[in-house]
C-alpha cells in the first residue's frame, strides 16, 4: 500500500505562485512552489510570520485564486469544498447560533445526510472522539477556547474530508491546553488515518505532530523538507528530538536574521 | 424585574406631576385635562366612538405593510449580497429613497392608486423597505469572514450562504432593522390616516385622533395617544424582546 501512496498523492501542488496584486509593488507571496502530500501523511509547515504559509493553506482550501496547479486526488482545486476542511486559528469559527451538535450536523445535512439516527450516531462518535460527549447541547459561547477548537476538529472530521487543513489551530491556546490537544490530535489522526496539513510557527509542535516537516523561507519557498521518523509520542527526551529541533531552529534563525 | 420596577415608578411620578400641573390650573382645562378625564376619554373611545375597531383596522393595515415591506427588504438585501451589480444599484436606490419622507410621496400615490388602502400600504412599504434594507445590508457587510469561509467550506453558495450564514450571523442588525421598520410604518400610517381620513373601507386610529381634535376633545386625543403607546410597548416587550431572548441573547451574540 505504501508504494501506491507514493505514486498517487492526495494533494499535489505544482508551480504555485500567489500574488495578491493589492498594490503596485505587491510581490509574490509564494513563487513556483511544488509539493506532494501522500495519503495519511501528517505534514507540518513551519515558517517565520509572513512567509506565506497561511496563504499556501488558503490556496489549497480554495479561498484564494492562484497561478499554477493544485490538485486533490487528481481534481483541480477551484473553490472551497468539503473534501478539504479548514480548521482556523480563531476560536469563533463555530456558528454561534447553533449548538455544538447542530454545528456538527448542519454541514452533514447540507451534504445529503438526512437520516436522523445516522446524524446522531456521527455526532455522538465524533464528540466522543474529542472528549466532549456531554457538551452537545451547549452553545459555542458557553465553551472555552480549547473546547471550541475540539468541536471544530470534530466537525471537520465528521465530514470525512480527504485532507484536514489546520491553520495554527492551537496557537491562541495556553501551553497546557495546547499540549493536551496535540496528544488528542495525534490519537485522532491514528484512529481516522486522515491526511493533515498543519501550519505552525512552533518547532516543538511540528516535531511532536508531524511525520514530515517543511520549513518555508520568507520568500515563500520550501527551504527544508524533512521526514520526521522520531517515534510517537515525541517528548524532548526522545532520541533525535534535539537534533531535529536544532536543525529547524537554526534554519528559522537564518530566515529572521536576513530581515 | 428591577428595570420594570424603576419604569413603573417613573410612570407613576409622571402621572402625578401631570395631575399637579392640572390642579395648579396653569393651562386651560380644555387643553390640559386631568388624568381622570383622559381615562374617561379613553373609556368613551372604546365604548362609544369605535376606537377599538379603528385601532384594529390600523393594525391590520400595518400588518399587511410590514409583511410585504419586510419580505421585500430581505429579498432585495439578499440579492445584493449574491450579486455585486445589484448591490451597487440597490445601494444607490436605498440612499436616494431613504431621503424621501413617506408623506412627500402621498400626492403621487393618491394619483396612482386613489384614496384607499393601496395608497396607505404603498407609503408604508416605502417607509419600511429602505431603512430596513440599510440595516440588513450593513449587517451582512459586517459578518465575519470566518463564518463566510466556514460556510463556503461546507458547500454553501449564493442564497444558501445568505440563509445559512449571513442571515443568522447578522441577526442583531436584522432585528434592529425590523424595529426601525415597525416604527417607521406606524408613523407613516398615522400621518396618512390623518391626512385622508376614512378610506372607504374603514377609518384608523390616525383619523380618530384627527376627529377628536376637531371636536376639541383633548382627552380623546390623549387617550388615543396612550393606545398608540401601549401598542408600541406590547410590540417591543411582547415580540421583540422575546425574539431577542430566543436568538441573539441565547447565542451569546449580545450582552
Amino acid at each position: 500500500m505504501s508504494s501506491n501512496e507514493k505514486t498517487m498523492p492526495v494533494l499535489e501542488v505544482c508551480g504555485l505562485t500567489k500574488n495578491y496584486h493589492d498594490s503596485p509593488h505587491s510581490r509574490n507571496i509564494i513563487t513556483e512552489l511544488d509539493l506532494k502530500v501522500p495519503d495519511g501523511e501528517f505534514l507540518c509547515i513551519l515558517g517565520p510570520s509572513g512567509c506565506g504559509k497561511t496563504t499556501l493553506i488558503r490556496c489549497i482550501a480554495g479561498f484564494e485564486d492562484y497561478d499554477g496547479i493544485i490538485k486533490v486526488e487528481d481534481k483541480e482545486v477551484k473553490e472551497p469544498n468539503i473534501d478539504r476542511i479548514m480548521v482556523f486559528q480563531d476560536f469563533n469559527q463555530l456558528f454561534p447560533w447553533k449548538t455544538v451538535e447542530k454545528n456538527i450536523q448542519y454541514p452533514l445535512k447540507k451534504n445529503g445526510i438526512n437520516d436522523k439516527k445516522e446524524l446522531e450516531r456521527i455526532t455522538r462518535e465524533h464528540l466522543e472522539l474529542v472528549g466532549l460527549s456531554e457538551y452537545g447541547s451547549f452553545y459555542p459561547h458557553q465553551l472555552s477556547g480549547g473546547m471550541k477548537q475540539r468541536v471544530a476538529i470534530a466537525k471537520g472530521l465528521a465530514l470525512k474530508p480527504k485532507i484536514i487543513l489546520m491553520d495554527e489551530p492551537f496557537a491562541s491556546l495556553d501551553a497546557m491546553t495546547r499540549n493536551r490537544l496535540q496528544v488528542e490530535l495525534l490519537n485522532i489522526k491514528r484512529k481516522e488515518n486522515a491526511t493533515v496539513v498543519f501550519i505552525t510557527h512552533n518547532i516543538q509542535e511540528a516535531i511532536v505532530l508531524g511525520n514530515r516537516i517543511i520549513l518555508m523561507s520568507k520568500n515563500g519557498e520550501i527551504k527544508l523538507d524533512v521526514k520526521n521518523s522520531i517515534e510517537k509520542p515525541v517528548t524532548p527526551a526522545s532520541e533525535g528530538y534535539g537534533r531535529m529541533w536544532k536543525l529547524f531552529n537554526e534554519a528559522l534563525q537564518d530566515e529572521l536574521a536576513d530581515f | 424585574m428591577r428595570a420594570l420596577r424603576r419604569q413603573i415608578i417613573f410612570l407613576v411620578c409622571f402621572a402625578a406631576v401631570w395631575q399637579i400641573i392640572y390642579m395648579m390650573k396653569a393651562f386651560p382645562e380644555i387643553l390640559f385635562p386631568s388624568i381622570g378625564s383622559i381615562w374617561d376619554g379613553l373609556v368613551q373611545g372604546f365604548t362609544q366612538d369605535g376606537l377599538l375597531t379603528m385601532t384594529m383596522y390600523s393594525l391590520s393595515l400595518i400588518g399587511k405593510g410590514l409583511v410585504i415591506g419586510i419580505i421585500l427588504a430581505f429579498a432585495f438585501s439578499s440579492l445584493a449580497v449574491v450579486n455585486s451589480v445589484f448591490y451597487d444599484i440597490y445601494s444607490l436606490i436605498v440612499s436616494i429613497f431613504d431621503l424621501i419622507p413617506g408623506v412627500a410621496l402621498l400626492p403621487l400615490a393618491i394619483l396612482w392608486f386613489g384614496i384607499g388602502e393601496m395608497t396607505i400600504i404603498f407609503i408604508m412599504i416605502h417607509s419600511i423597505i429602505w431603512p430596513m434594507s440599510r440595516s440588513i445590508i450593513d449587517g451582512f457587510n459586517s459578518v465575519s469572514r470566518l463564518y463566510i469561509e466556514s460556510g463556503q467550506n461546507i458547500g454553501l453558495r449564493g442564497f444558501s450562504l445568505v440563509k445559512g450564514v449571513y442571515f443568522p450571523a447578522a441577526f442583531t442588525h436584522v432585528l434592529s432593522g425590523m424595529r426601525i421598520g415597525w416604527a417607521r410604518a406606524w408613523r407613516a400610517l398615522i400621518s396618512v390616516e390623518m391626512i385622508f381620513g376614512t378610506t372607504g373601507s374603514g377609518a384608523g386610529i390616525g383619523w380618530y385622533i384627527y376627529m377628536r381634535r376637531a371636536h376639541v376633545d383633548i382627552s380623546g386625543v390623549l387617550g388615543a395617544l396612550i393606545v398608540i403607546i401601549l401598542i408600541g410597548v406590547i410590540v417591543e416587550y411582547g415580540i421583540f424582546h422575546n425574539i431577542e431572548k430566543h436568538t441573539i441573547r441565547k447565542w451569546g451574540m449580545t450582552r
